[in-house]
């Protein structure tokens, strides 16, 4: 009742006006959502003073006459897209701000482990100084990384062809200062061309998450055991030849190695510390899920492993490549159907396929030299959702 | 040809029925259309849309981060994204039943039936199928309580014990009042609890007891048993109230006999012939093949007649029959034809009847044939007299504490509410019950039991026949076995039920088997396959006519005006579910109404009376709606038990009224009837949710039968027309061409008993979702898989059938072709397939859907207030399938043949490289269905049971002049009526 009689007669004169003040308020939802910052948490008993001088302590102000690098030069700060074997600020911050500062100095200084020993050398730092850096580091782990604000140049060549259109249409129906009309009409129409493809072609890639890489909690390579030791996939991802998952190994399985390797070419002792730490400890470790198929697709590695015999570089690409692991593929509908298209059954040796007695008849008389997925029914639409 | 009818208006006034129905669909139509509001909220929407859409996506909004957590240490036993089976014991309202739970994830979602349970036999109920739910219910308690407020164990146990041990001292009665407990584990706990506390007695207390059977076998054979009827082996099957496929006693094993022995496949094929005496229609009289209309006053008088004429028949008696209200010559005839083959029954709770039809039996010779004493049946224990004296003693005082497991006789006993104030007034009341219930709100301590899927257990439903029951998931709640708290108030320090079990069967029950010497390995096997059997001994014992003299003698109940007949609904049985959204929503198997209980009332009376469906008339002051029922007897109203609960939980309070106030005691034992009632007609309606004509087919034969003597001469009669129908087939088009598989599904209509098993099951596995009383009001029902029912002949006492619906899966399916968005294209394997996420809810498919199994979602049913029932919080979803779509608001949803578990199994099958074996794949409705009405599998498959029953000459298809080519067939309903 009450939206009856919100949509009166007024409807069709303010409609334009509340699409335009939806439009603007999602943009700047948007955008509000990246801008929250959070106020900084000083640990009892220290000032702001402190958090401040270590933090230029961290990030190399002070002091002057080092002659030892920065700690941001190998910790960064902020996230990066390039790999860093060394811990961030933020790995560090977490691991030491329940801890007091005699570890926090003896890592420092003393370090053990080969990386470690390598860098930290020439130390020549003071222990107030360290203190401060604790300090710093303590109230970063409650402060959190500050979000990288994210770029809208989408946003603003849409917002700019807007006003071309706006410009336009006001020039053939008010001003109509120029003389040749193509001039405008061409603006127009290119303008608002360009508008629709952009909201095509960014609805299609909507929830499609090609190249996705985001932070993992614990800088884990594939690159490392995958390709450098060759460690088969099916050591971790044990189930994907029985199961819809592939499954991610659980932390114990990590101890099968980890039990006795301890510290990393790469990084070194810190992120291998953190499998060791979760396990002992039964922490859970919380991966960010890289391969997310929406909740109304079924998708079974038992059937593309176990029985089809795919390679999982197929779909997953160069995994013995990737430091950072990437979805590789856009996990998209066309993608899955184009190869049900292409790819060959193993019609032959797989003892399931007698049951297609018609097509044995055809592949044995010539008439069809192979069998395809699609033919048997791998892009009927129940095979995936239901 | 016979005229077929849904309810009576239909049968009285057809055209009016059909212009009304088509009112009424116009009516909602228009509400809709109503909220709706025109075309300027479209207009507005459209804009809006546009500009949302795209400011969203140039601004590139970017999913929310999953997390995958893996296991620190991964279980043995568990891959993810695989279903474990776990076999267990369901026994809940005196319903026994051997199952597999599916676990995934560590979650149980559903409940399948176990094939090596002889008692069970691979069936399951809608009860059974409705008590995964159970599990997830927000009524179930958090903590244990006192007093209402939260409370630990510790103190509960410090309290209680102090309190045992000073009655104890004092000398003053305790009583552990419990439904009959069929686990002898957890009576040797009792014991050694009785052991501790001398003063406690054990008293057992069953809502709907078998108190009458019971005392008359006592008297008749020397024991207090329930001797094993095997309804397979009776060629004559007479019943006297006893509704044996729906609620009495074992009713999926009677369900099981009684289908196998009235399957008529084969030539040679042998059926067995049903009577049923009784007042209200019960699913078991729907199925009868003579049905008599009869007051339950009469019942007596009845048996004694047909006592007193068999006795004449075979000379060992000379006195003149006493007259009987109705003929019993004919079936008399029959069963002096079958002796040996033939089996009576009745469903009273009265001793002297029980005695007659003993008698009856007895004369025949059907002990040692059809009722056997080897495996008599222990799901019905308690003795309604023993509950008296509890009252009595609570009264006086003798008692002073009551603990009460399993029981609820403040909410189903006639004297309720006395019993709540003498529970509360009792010095020591405690309630182990695991959820709200109106006892439990009476008593002072709550120790919550958690539920039977997180409890290790065992039952011995029969005598020799063991099973176990075994945690499924860890508690949900702060719960603890009842067993351990006995154990823990008799004095043990760190009672572990799990070790008291396992070594009681090792110690007792690994000696009656040869077939491992290791204890610890019988242990496990039985474990493993849920069930162990013990040679049957086979001491029979000897029949006596003692009391039967005393009871033919005792004269027959007075009849006067109205009798009232109390009855277990299908759905809710005695009540203690009554919190189960699946089964409030599941329609009555006859009534087809959901959500409420009613008085079915005569059709001759409510035409004299004018009264209709959903006037209001009151019973003894008590409100309740009508249901006009076809078939009920003169002078009688069936109102059903177990709804009316007050303290149930959101779903279960206030739903229907409380119908044991009605009931009362009688020769020691609760009766379920009662004669002289007060029945007023007022001028009130009262709305219910009838599903019933729903799904209109318009009186064409959707429902062909036959009679077994014409079935032996030609097995295709009454399917004549299928051959007319196939020669008029022309198509257009080429014939689709399956290359693999084609998937099809039988149902034996003949076997089909309607208990609606298959609704739940197959909500159960495909995330259906309830609706509520408004919805199915409003035709809306969503379950995947209804049973229709339809009536024929004499309203008084119509023959009735029930016919499962699903999908058909039509070959030339109406529906694919209009759908404006090919969200619903044809499989390669024969399936009719529902892609959801391109389904843009026009409802064309719907509306051209000539069988009406298409369900549209109207809403959200899930996390949404407005459906606040089973899917509305986290712990009710719990149950959701994971393998299937949990749709929403907008889309088409139906049945998909369960093409997840064909996936699944093909899955299976192609990883090991070998063929599908016939009945690998079973849709959750085939898998537990008690009858064994439904056969699922591959048409290509030569040697398939579905190709053998597709060729079947009983076989057709709904509406199949339509030329829809179904992928699902019916096999004609063959009834054994008397020539």
């Amino acid at each position: 009742m009450r939206e009856h009689f919100f949509w009166g007669g007024f409807m069709k004169k303010t409609q334009i006006f509340i699409s335009l003040f939806a439009f603007v308020t999602c943009i700047l939802l948007s955008t509000n959502l990246y801008a929250d910052s959070s106020e900084s948490v000083v640990t009892e008993g220290h000032s702001h003073e402190d958090v401040k001088r270590g933090e230029r302590f961290f990030k190399g102000l002070l002091p002057f006459d080092r002659e030892y690098s920065s700690c941001v030069s190998c910790h960064n700060l902020n996230r990066v897209d390039t790999l860093n074997w060394n811990p961030s600020a933020m790995d560090i911050a977490i691991k030491y701000v329940d801890k007091d500062f005699e570890s926090f100095q003896a890592s420092v200084m003393n370090p053990v482990g080969v990386k470690m020993e390598a860098s930290h050398v020439n130390f020549d730092i003071s222990e107030e100084d360290l203190k401060t850096v604790k300090i710093y580091l303590d109230n970063f782990a409650h402060t959190g990384v500050p979000p990288a604000k994210p770029t809208h140049y989408n946003l603003i060549l849409f917002l700019f062809l807007g006003l071309l259109i706006t410009w336009a249409v006001v020039e053939l129906i008010f001003i109509r200062k120029i003389k040749l009309k193509f001039i405008p009409l061409i603006i127009l129409l290119g303008a608002f061309g360009w508008q629709v493809k952009m909201i095509v072609t960014d609805a299609i890639k909507l929830g499609r998450q090609e190249n996705y890489a985001p932070d993992q909690p614990i800088k884990f390579s594939h690159k490392v055991h995958a390709g450098e030791n060759g460690i088969d996939c099916i050591y971790c991802h044990t189930t994907a030849e029985q199961s819809k998952s592939a499954g991610i190994p659980a932390t114990n399985l990590c101890m099968n190695c980890h039990i006795l390797i301890r510290e990393g070419t790469n990084s070194g002792k810190f992120e291998i510390a953190k499998v060791v730490d979760a396990a002992e400890n039964g922490h859970s470790i919380e991966w960010k899920r890289i391969h997310n198929l929406p909740d109304h697709v079924y998708f079974s590695h038992a059937v593309h492993v176990g029985s089809g015999k795919l390679d999982c570089m197929q779909c997953h690409g160069p995994v013995e490549e990737m430091d950072i692991m990437e979805q590789h593929s856009d996990l998209s509908m066309g993608w899955c159907v184009n190869c049900h298209r292409d790819t060959e059954v193993d019609f032959g040796n797989n003892g399931y396929y007698e049951h297609y007695v018609k097509l044995h008849e055809e592949m044995k008389s010539g008439a069809i030299d192979s069998v395809k997925a699609a033919d048997i029914g791998a892009n009927d639409c129940m095979r995936c959702h239901y | 040809m016979t005229k077929y009818w849904r309810s009576l208006d239909e049968l009285n006034n057809p055209v009016e029925f059909k212009q009304n129905e088509i009112k009424l669909e116009l009516d909602a139509k228009r509400a809709v259309m109503k909220k709706a509001s025109g075309s300027s909220r479209r207009d507005f929407l459209k804009t809006f849309g546009f500009s949302v859409a795209a400011a969203a996506v140039v601004a590139s909004c970017k999913r929310p981060v999953d997390k995958a957590i893996p296991y620190l240490v991964k279980p043995e036993e568990v891959t993810p994204g695989m279903a474990n089976y776990y076999a267990s014991s369901y026994f809940e309202a005196n319903e026994y039943c051997s199952v597999l739970v599916k676990v995934r994830d560590g979650r149980p979602i559903k409940i399948e039936g176990n094939d090596l349970s002889s008692v069970s036999q691979k069936g399951t109920s809608a009860r059974v199928q409705a008590s995964v739910l159970d599990l997830y219910d927000d009524a179930r308690f958090k903590t244990p309580l006192k007093r209402g407020e939260a409370t630990n164990w510790e103190e509960i146990d410090s309290y209680i014990t102090k309190k045992l041990e000073q009655l104890n001292n004092d000398q003053k009665k305790v009583v552990l009042l419990t439904s009959s407990i069929i686990s002898p584990t957890t009576k040797k706990v009792i014991a050694s609890f009785q052991e501790k506390y001398p003063n406690v007695e054990w008293v057992k207390y069953d809502a709907v007891s078998a108190s009458g059977i019971l005392e008359a076998n006592q008297q008749s054979f020397g024991t207090a048993l329930i001797p094993d009827y095997r309804f397979e082996r009776a060629k004559v099957i007479a019943s006297f109230g006893a509704d044996f496929l729906g609620t009495w006693l074992s009713s999926t094993e009677y369900t099981k006999g009684y289908a196998a022995g009235r399957r008529v496949l084969d030539k040679g094929d042998e059926m067995s012939r049903h009577y049923q005496f009784e007042s209200g229609m019960t699913l078991t009289g729907s199925n009868a093949d003579v049905r008599v209309p009869i007051k339950p006053s009469e019942e007596k008088t009845i048996l004694t007649a047909l006592y007193y004429q068999l006795m004449q028949a075979k000379g060992f008696m000379t006195i003149a029959a006493p007259d009987s209200p109705v003929d019993v010559k004919g079936l008399a005839e029959d069963l002096l034809a079958n002796e040996g083959k033939s089996l009576v029954v009745s469903g009273s709770n009265d001793v002297n009847t029980q005695l007659i039809v003993n008698a009856i039996n007895n004369l025949l010779g059907n002990y040692g044939s059809t009722i056997l004493f080897d495996r008599p049946l222990n799901t019905h224990q308690a003795i309604d007299a023993d509950f008296e004296k509890v009252i009595s003693g609570l009264k006086n005082k003798e008692i002073a504490g009551v603990l009460c497991w399993g029981v609820n006789p403040v909410y189903n006993h006639p004297n309720g509410e006395e019993i709540k104030a003498l529970i509360s007034g009792a010095e020591l009341s405690v309630s182990f019950s695991d959820r709200k219930d109106e006892t439990t709100a009476a008593c002072h301590w709550v120790c919550p039991a958690p539920h039977y899927l997180e409890a290790w257990n065992d039952a011995k439903p029969k005598k020799g026949v063991f099973s176990l029951s075994q945690p499924t998931i860890s508690k949900l709640f702060d719960s603890r076995q009842v067993q351990e708290t006995l154990l823990k108030w008799a004095g043990e320090e760190q009672p572990n039920y799990y070790e008291i079990l396992k070594a009681n069967w090792e110690e007792n029950f690994s000696g009656l088997q040869s077939k491992y010497s290791d204890s610890r390995l019988f242990w496990n096997d039985t474990l493993q396959k849920g069930v162990f059997e013990a040679e049957p001994t086979a001491e029979v014992p000897v029949y006596s006519e003692n009391g039967l003299e005393n009871a033919l003698q005792l004269g027959n109940s007075e009849s006067q005006g109205w009798e009232i007949v109390l009855y277990q609904s299908v759905a809710l049985k005695d009540g203690s579910s009554a919190n189960n959204p699946w089964l409030q929503e599941l329609p009555d198997p006859i009534a087809k109404i959901s959500w409420d209980n009613f008085a079915a009332v005569p059709v001759k009376w409510a035409e004299e009376n004018g009264v209709q469906n959903e006037s209001v008339i009151t019973i003894n002051g008590i409100e309740m709606p009508v249901f006009v029922q076809p078939g009920q007897a003169p002078d009688t109203i069936s109102v059903a038990l177990g709804y009316g609960r007050e303290t149930a939980g959101k779903v279960g309070d206030g739903i229907g009224k409380n119908m044991y106030a009605l009931a009362s005691i009688k020769n020691n034992a609760k009766q379920l009837w009662l004669s002289g009632a007060d029945v007023k007609t007022t001028d009130k309606t009262y709305e219910l949710a009838l599903s019933q004509t729903h799904h209109s087919m318009e009186g064409r034969p959707i429902v062909r039968e036959t009679n077994f003597d014409k079935w032996q001469l030609d097995p295709a009669s009454g399917n004549e027309i299928r051959k007319e129908h196939l020669e008029h087939h022309v198509s257009l088009y080429p014939e689709q061409e399956f290359k693999g598989h084609h998937w099809a599904m039988a149902v034996d209509l003949g076997s089909c008993v309607g208990c609606g098993n298959c609704s739940i099951s197959c909500q159960a596995e495909n995330n259906v979702q309830v609706i509520g009383k408004e919805q199915v009001r409003n035709r809306r029902i969503m379950h995947w898989i209804r049973v229709d029912r339809y009536f024929s002949n004499d309203a008084e006492n119509p023959d009735v059938y029930h016919q499962p619906v699903m999908c058909q899966h039509c070959d030339n399916a109406p529906c694919e072709n209009v759908c404006p968005v090919s969200a619903t294209p044809h499989s390669e394997e024969g399936l009719n397939q529902m892609a959801y996420n391109r389904c843009v809810g026009t409802k064309y498919c719907v509306n051209n859907c000539p069988y009406k199994v298409r369900r549209f979602n109207w809403f959200q049913y899930v996390q949404n207030p407005e459906f606040d029932y089973a899917s509305n919080s986290d712990l009710g979803r719990m149950v959701l399938n994971p393998d299937v779509t949990v749709r929403s608001r907008g889309v088409v949803e139906k049945c998909s043949f369960c093409v997840q578990r064909i996936q699944e199994k093909k899955a299976e099958a192609k990883v090991a490289g070998r063929m599908l074996e016939d009945g690998e794949v079973q849709p959750a409705c085939v898998q537990s269905c008690p009858a064994n009405a439904l056969v699922f599998g591959d048409l290509n498959d030569e040697n398939s049971k579905i190709n053998k029953l597709f060729k079947n000459e009983r076989n057709y298809h709904l509406l199949e002049e339509l030329h829809t080519l179904p992928s699902v067939g019916y096999l004609t309903k063959v009834r054994n009526k008397k020539a």
